[in-house]
């Protein structure tokens, strides 16, 4: 059978400890992992977070804007019907109509051009052919939507309808159209979000159309222009084609410590794309904080749980060790008991024969090892016992045994004493008992004697001394064993019931 | 012993629970994906044309147009004018001469007068047309009538006739009447032949001074045209190794001015120069070095947008730029002046100059954002 591994204190704690700093070492790296993921992946988030925010904020300016642009365009459709119900006869008649329509319906700068592309608006009549590049078209079918750039540098927005049945003055007009400074249309975009967004308004080539800055990188240059040093070529062409597909797309650019990401999306019918940028700090500086707290609860959390751990293993550990001893201690008692159970003599409480046994094993080793002086051996023997048993019977017999026994160990007070055999005692002397032992026998003899006269208790005593040749305690229980024989003889001659009688 | 390893189990589950739990919160907060454009050190540069250097020193180029004006301090005596305006053609030059007249109209107004105008031209430069214009216009009761001249051998006599009926007329933009005519007074470029004349020089000092140029001309007769050639002719003239192998006109039209210098180039391969006249020449004129490959030094006049950037690449090597914003206010100040019954003197002159920059390659592409915004 395989031979158990003994657990000490040493390897359990050793275990404990070694247990603990794993612990510790799992939860503190587990928690540097998941910081630095936090970290990584919320920059990711950031990054997501952020086109998804631009793209529903440039999808609704852009709605803004293609709203703005059907709504002049109905505002046109009524300015024509208002026209044809006037019955205009001169030209001051249209000019007045004119500045009627600039009140009614809000269109400031409507304008009706003839079949000879001769334009009038409220204030001035001009041929307008190289001025408004919408005329050069050999026929028009249906709305026209087109950028102006103006001699100045301001640019426009020119919507324009054709007006096939529509004659004044005898004459027939081809269309009309309304400007609207590009400048206007943004003010219609502006939201206080104290500089946290910028926009801009781009044709297909990245020119800045708005002249509003699109943050300070890219501020109001042209986008591509702008961008070129801060994305790889392909996310640059990628976007350069994107604009000139008139599609929509976003872009994350950096420069020094500023990150900036954009999205754009077209705004239909124009040719523009409409760009909304937003600095990624904006979002990550607020998501961070959210994140850090967090971060900060959690590292809080683990620190008092680390704490929590090794408090709790420590009560733990130190609360085992005590059942444990416990445990062990009455464990030794149990044996204690059952081994003062196995060496007694139940009749007379002294230790038995087998206690003699082990006791005798042990001073052999001491005796031959030469560490033991004084040793003295003392064996006693009831007399008359048999003749008690015989006559008055067992118990009577038990009860003399009784008697000797204690009265044995009222002499041997310093000794061991045992019962060895049914009427035998044996007493092994050591130190304070061997130093006493001669002043003892006498008086415990002279007793004996005088129990004699007095039909008391009777008991042969023999005793002797370890010598230097003596190899075995049985060497010196011989000697007494002898001595307690002659001794008996002796006190048969006085008058003491011996086995016969 | 046995109870005690139970409950020690027990204790050390919920722990382990405890701890899983406070990892997990910790990663429950990383959500999204997201895709980052990263920055690359790679770029990309364009070809961009070589740049040659201004030889001598002009004036900045913010300062070529004034788009920053305010009525002067005078009073109309009306609240509502009526003006007739007739030029040479129909050309995004005088459509800038437009801005600035409705720049005026709009400060008129905002001071409560208002200002009704017609701005009118021909398809074509002809002389003809617009005098029949002017003589219909003379009876349209309009308070002034201000006209760009066409040819000033055929419309100074109309003017004078028409101020002789009682008419206000007045000259503006690019040409001029014939001295002595009976206009009231001209707003515009009053130095096209010193400004033909200092293009031809700037071309004559690139050049080396020596080699064959030809002379592209607008509108045959008109005044600031003519002048122009003029001035190129006589500094011509100045440089014995200079010589004129060609003058052409286009009749304002781009078109015209590519297949005159293409036809130029195709009989004197070895042109050395263009001298450019008008608007449109210097555009054609591009368009044709540009695709022939020729080695011509092209020197031209005014701001059209396509001319400016053949500026910008180089295949133009300087524009003379006139200030048309400020020729378009300054017209309908005086107009109003004039309808008032004033006459040259304090309160305007009788000539109003204004100015031309010669603008080179460096400073074509701020040009182009100041005009066009091109950025």
């Amino acid at each position: 059978m395989k031979k158990k591994k003994r657990i000490t204190n040493r390897t359990f704690l050793l275990t404990a400890v070694i247990g603990s700093l794993l612990v510790i070492a799992m939860v503190t790296v587990n928690s540097i992992w998941s910081s630095n993921q936090t970290r990584l992946e919320t920059d990711e988030a950031v990054s997501a977070v952020s086109r998804f925010y631009l793209d529903t904020m440039a999808d609704r300016r852009a709605q803004t804007v293609s709203n703005q642009i059907d709504n002049e365009f109905n505002q046109m459709e009524k300015a024509l019907v208002f026209i044809k119900d006037e019955k205009i006869e001169s030209q001051e008649e249209l000019r007045e109509t004119l500045g009627k329509i600039k009140n009614l319906l809000s269109l400031n700068r409507f304008a009706l051009v003839d079949q000879d592309d001769v334009v009038y608006t409220q204030y001035t009549t001009y041929t307008g052919k190289s001025r408004h590049e919408f005329l050069s078209e050999e026929k028009m079918d249906d709305r026209i939507i087109s950028t102006v750039s103006l001699y100045g540098s301001s640019k426009q927005l020119c919507l324009a309808i054709p007006t096939p049945d529509l004659t004044i003055m005898s004459k027939p007009f081809k269309a009309c159209f309304v400007q609207i400074d590009i400048k206007e249309i943004i003010d219609l975009l502006a939201v206080d979000d104290q500089g946290r967004t910028y926009f801009a308004l781009y044709s297909k080539n990245g020119s800045n159309l708005s002249g509003t800055e699109l943050g300070p990188i890219i501020s109001d240059q042209n986008i591509f222009e702008a961008t070129k040093e801060f994305v790889s070529e392909d996310v640059w062409k990628e976007n350069f084609n994107r604009f000139a597909e008139d599609t929509r797309g976003s872009m994350t650019f950096s420069s020094g410590d500023v990150k900036e990401t954009l999205c754009y999306v077209p705004i239909w019918g124009t040719g523009w794309e409409l760009a909304v940028l937003i600095h990624e700090s904006v979002i990550l500086d607020q998501i961070r904080d959210i994140s850090e707290k967090n971060l900060s609860t959690n590292r809080n959390q683990i620190a008092f749980t680390l704490l929590a751990v090794l408090f709790f293993s420590a009560v733990l550990l130190q609360e085992l060790r005590a059942l444990s001893k416990y445990e062990l201690d009455a464990e030794k008692e149990a044996s204690k008991a059952f081994q003062n159970m196995a060496s007694t003599d139940s009749m007379t409480g002294v230790r038995n024969k087998h206690a003699y046994s082990e006791f005798e094993n042990a001073l052999n080793q001491e005796i031959q090892n030469r560490e033991i002086q004084k040793l003295a051996v003392v064996v006693c023997d009831i007399n008359g016992l048999k003749y008690i048993n015989d006559t008055q019977g067992h118990a009577a017999g038990d009860q003399l045994i009784k008697e000797a026994s204690t009265m044995i160990c009222n002499y041997f007070i310093h000794g061991a004493v045992f019962r060895v055999g049914g009427d035998e005692f044996v007493v092994i002397l050591q130190e304070k008992g061997y130093d006493t032992m001669d002043e003892v026998l006498g008086e415990l003899n002279e007793k004996v004697e005088a129990n004699i006269k007095e039909n008391g208790v009777v008991v042969s005593i023999g005793s002797s001394v370890l010598q230097p040749g003596d190899q075995q305690l049985h060497d010196v229980f011989a000697r007494a064993d002898h001595m307690m024989y002659e001794r008996k003889k002796e006190l048969k001659s006085m008058g003491a019931k011996t086995r016969e009688i | 012993m046995q109870k005690v390893f139970r409950k020690l189990h027990l204790v050390i589950l919920v722990l382990m629970l405890v701890l899983v739990l406070a990892a997990c919160s910790s990663a429950s907060q990383t959500v999204g994906t997201g895709e980052t454009a990263s920055p690359d050190d790679s770029t990309d540069t364009a070809d961009i044309p070589s740049k040659e250097d201004t030889p001598k020193e002009v004036e900045p180029v913010s300062s070529v147009v004034d788009f920053d004006h305010e009525l002067d301090s005078y009073i109309p005596q009306k609240d509502h004018y009526s003006f007739y305006f007739t030029y040479k053609t129909v050309h995004p030059w005088w459509d800038a001469v437009a801005l600035g007249m409705e720049e005026a109209q709009r400060q008129f107004l905002d001071k409560g007068i208002t200002v009704t105008y017609e701005y009118m031209a021909p398809e074509r430069a002809s002389a003809d047309d617009q005098t029949k214009w002017l003589l219909q216009a003379e009876h349209e009761n309009y308070d002034v009538i201000g006209v760009d001249v066409a040819d000033e051998s055929v419309i100074s006599p109309v003017i004078d006739g028409m101020a002789d009926a009682g008419t206000k007329v007045m000259t503006f933009s690019s040409s001029d009447a014939a001295e002595g005519c009976k206009r009231i007074a001209y707003v515009g470029n009053t130095h096209n032949y010193e400004d033909g004349a200092g293009l031809t020089e700037a071309l004559c000092e690139k050049l080396g001074y020596k080699g064959k140029v030809a002379i592209l001309v607008g509108s045959k007769g008109a005044p600031c045209h003519e002048d122009r050639a003029e001035g190129a002719r006589d500094t011509i003239a100045k440089y014995s190794d200079m010589k004129i192998v060609a003058t052409e006109y286009d009749m304002d039209s781009v078109d015209q001015a590519y297949e005159l210098t293409l036809k130029i180039l195709k009989d004197n391969p070895e042109l050395d120069g263009i001298i450019c006249c008008n608007m449109s020449n210097p555009v054609g004129a591009a368009r044709a070095v540009k695709e022939t490959g020729s080695s011509a030094v092209i020197v031209g006049m005014d701001h059209d947008r396509e001319a400016l950037r053949y500026l910008d690449e180089g295949v133009i090597y300087c524009l003379g730029v006139q200030d048309c914003y400020s020729i378009g206010f300054d017209t309908l100040q005086v107009a109003v002046k004039i309808a008032d019954g004033n006459m040259p003197g304090e309160l305007f002159p009788e000539k109003t100059n204004e100015i031309t920059t010669v603008i080179y390659q460096k400073d074509a592409a701020l040009m182009l954002e100041l005009l066009y915004g091109d950025i």
